[in-house]
């Protein structure tokens, strides 16, 4: 059987308590696709990302990771310490506050190499080497490698944390909100980088977001998301272009115009 | 009160053997012996209230009290030496409530209680090493939540220590932490020595004594059993280093022992002296012998 998928995600249901955090949600992607979530705030699309990526337990479901020796990994059925591994070095996850993926008491440079000392390397110079190349490509003066986060703009806090969930190449990347509370500008700069670097690397990603801009630029497919459910999928011209159901409708004219 | 602890017989009959009851020694040696069984890794214990506050050796206190026993002779140093406020105090606890020989000869103790230095003299069999530990965990200062750090433990994800002695390197161009320099266990566990000089270090790997660690305000107990491999963390292009002023002992002359700096005048004049008392003495009546001959 050909397994070419990068990651799928078969009837994912997870609830706490009663409510539904999300219900019977497919999904798959392939290397260098991006793919969008979108819904409105509370339709579960973080609950699903932090499903999918195994930091929450889900209820019902399967969550298989082609790994890059070509095995089937299920995140269901491995044991904590594989996960962990896994999520260091073939996953990554970009929080939507930079605070919450950085060590802002460390800096940006000791940032950057943690990912790189957590699998391994140990050699000073190597890590600072790579940690300043990963700088340049993150378009942050190289000359700030000593300083911490907490002395950096929200924009750059951003950028820092793209640079030091990259580092390890990993082969799929999670982002939650990217690019929530940052001005537009910034938000343009950022998604210009995230855009030019998943392409240029090939890195899959799988983006939860609320604005359908985003959407529009980065992703190739897209599922919508409503009280848990799934209820529309599609490439993304088309469900932005041509929205089929009542919801998606409504989300794509809602959008503002200038 | 005064008159009777004129008469030690009293003493004896007023406390327990070492100061705690029996049953608390016993949960204390569990905790011990589990700590041996798993070198490194901090094993929980119930610690209590002793007529001391914490942070002065109430960890290594409860240890010491619960391997003690009466044909024992005792050591207590502090910063090496055996006659500061903290090692006198403690001594004089054990001999009023246990009993016990001291010593301050190194050679001459079955057990060593002592606070943030290794004796310089060579331990062998038979010794038992305690250290006062003020904050048994690592990672403490690198990640905060004790749940985190216990799975990091657990899962030897130890990338994060390396953070700390890469932020040493970027900061000061080597690595900077000279006291409490994490090693790691038997190849295992990222452990902390307590805040032990660097120079230290090397003298805990295969070390033929007993090294135990208590955490009075923190419950926790550690252990590394003789002969175990104990390795200082380093990068391959800044290796460890264990390191000292680089002078003479300005009593014995030894320059090979770890030096305390005190200023001796208003202008700033210093002196360097061994910080191991027994030691210095020891090569000081080496000296006098040679002198003589």
């Amino acid at each position: 059987m050909m397994q070419d998928f990068l990651f799928k995600a078969s009837n994912i249901s997870k609830y706490y308590g009663q409510n539904v955090g999300c219900k019977n949600v497919s999904l798959d992607i392939n290397s260098g696709e991006v793919l969008g979530i979108v819904g409105e705030s509370g339709s579960g699309k973080s609950t699903l990302l932090n499903c999918i990526y195994g930091n929450l337990k889900v209820d019902e479901g399967d969550i298989l990771l082609n790994d890059k020796s070509k095995k089937i990994l299920n995140f269901t059925k491995i044991d904590e310490p594989k996960l962990r591994l896994i999520q260091r070095s073939d996953l990554a996850f970009v929080h939507q506050n930079p605070r919450d993926g950085l060590r802002m008491n460390i800096s940006a440079g000791g940032n950057i190499g943690e990912r790189l000392m957590a699998i391994g390397h140990r050699n000073y110079g190597e890590i600072r080497e790579i940690a300043s190349s990963w700088l340049e490509k993150v378009e942050i003066d190289v000359s700030r490698i000593d300083d911490k986060p907490s002395t950096f703009s929200g924009g750059m806090q951003q950028r820092l944390q793209i640079a030091r969930n990259l580092v390890t190449k990993p082969r799929l990347i999670f982002m939650d909100e990217p690019t929530g509370g940052l001005d537009v500008s910034v938000q343009a700069k950022i998604l210009d980088l995230l855009r030019n670097l998943v392409r240029e690397l090939g890195i899959a990603a799988i983006i939860v977001t609320h604005d359908l801009a985003v959407v529009r630029l980065l992703a190739d497919r897209i599922i919508v998301m409503q009280n848990g459910n799934v209820i529309e999928a599609g490439l993304c011209d088309q469900v932005l272009d041509d929205p089929q159901h009542k919801y998606s409708q409504l989300l794509v004219s809602s959008v503002l115009q200038v | 009160m005064n008159d009777m602890s004129k008469d030690k017989n009293i003493d004896i009959q007023i406390y327990n053997f070492a100061y705690l009851d029996e049953n608390t020694k016993r949960m204390i040696r569990r905790a011990l012996l589990k700590a041996l069984c798993i070198p490194g890794y901090q094993v929980p214990f119930s610690s209590r209230e002793m007529p001391m506050p914490y942070g002065w050796g109430t960890g290594g206190i409860q240890v010491t009290s619960a391997c003690l026993i009466p044909k024992d002779v005792l050591k207590v140093i502090d910063q090496g030496a055996d006659d500061t406020t903290n090692a006198v105090s403690i001594r004089k606890f054990f001999q009023k409530t246990a009993n016990v020989a001291v010593t301050e000869k190194t050679s001459d103790a079955s057990l060593i209680q002592t606070r943030h230095r290794i004796p310089e003299t060579k331990l062998k069999e038979q010794q038992i090493l305690v250290y006062q530990v003020p904050i048994p965990e690592p990672l403490r200062f690198l990640e905060p939540r004790e749940t985190e750090t216990r799975k990091m433990h657990a899962l030897s994800e130890y990338g994060l220590m390396f953070v700390k002695l890469y932020e040493d390197i970027a900061k000061h161009g080597h690595i900077e932490t000279a006291y409490a320099y994490p090693v790691k266990t038997n190849g295992n566990y990222v452990t902390d020595p307590s805040p032990i000089p660097k120079f230290d270090n090397p003298k805990m790997n295969n070390n033929p004594a007993i090294q135990l660690f208590g955490a009075g305000r923190e419950q926790r107990i550690y252990a590394i059993p003789p002969y175990t491999n104990v390795k200082s963390l380093d990068f391959e292009d800044y290796p460890f280093e264990a390191m000292k002023a680089n002078f003479k002992c300005s009593i014995c002359g030894s320059s090979d022992s770890y030096l305390d700096e005190i200023i001796v005048s208003d202008d700033g004049k210093r002196s360097y002296i061994c910080s191991d008392t027994d030691y210095c003495k020891e090569q000081t009546q080496l000296n006098s012998k040679e002198e003589d001959q």
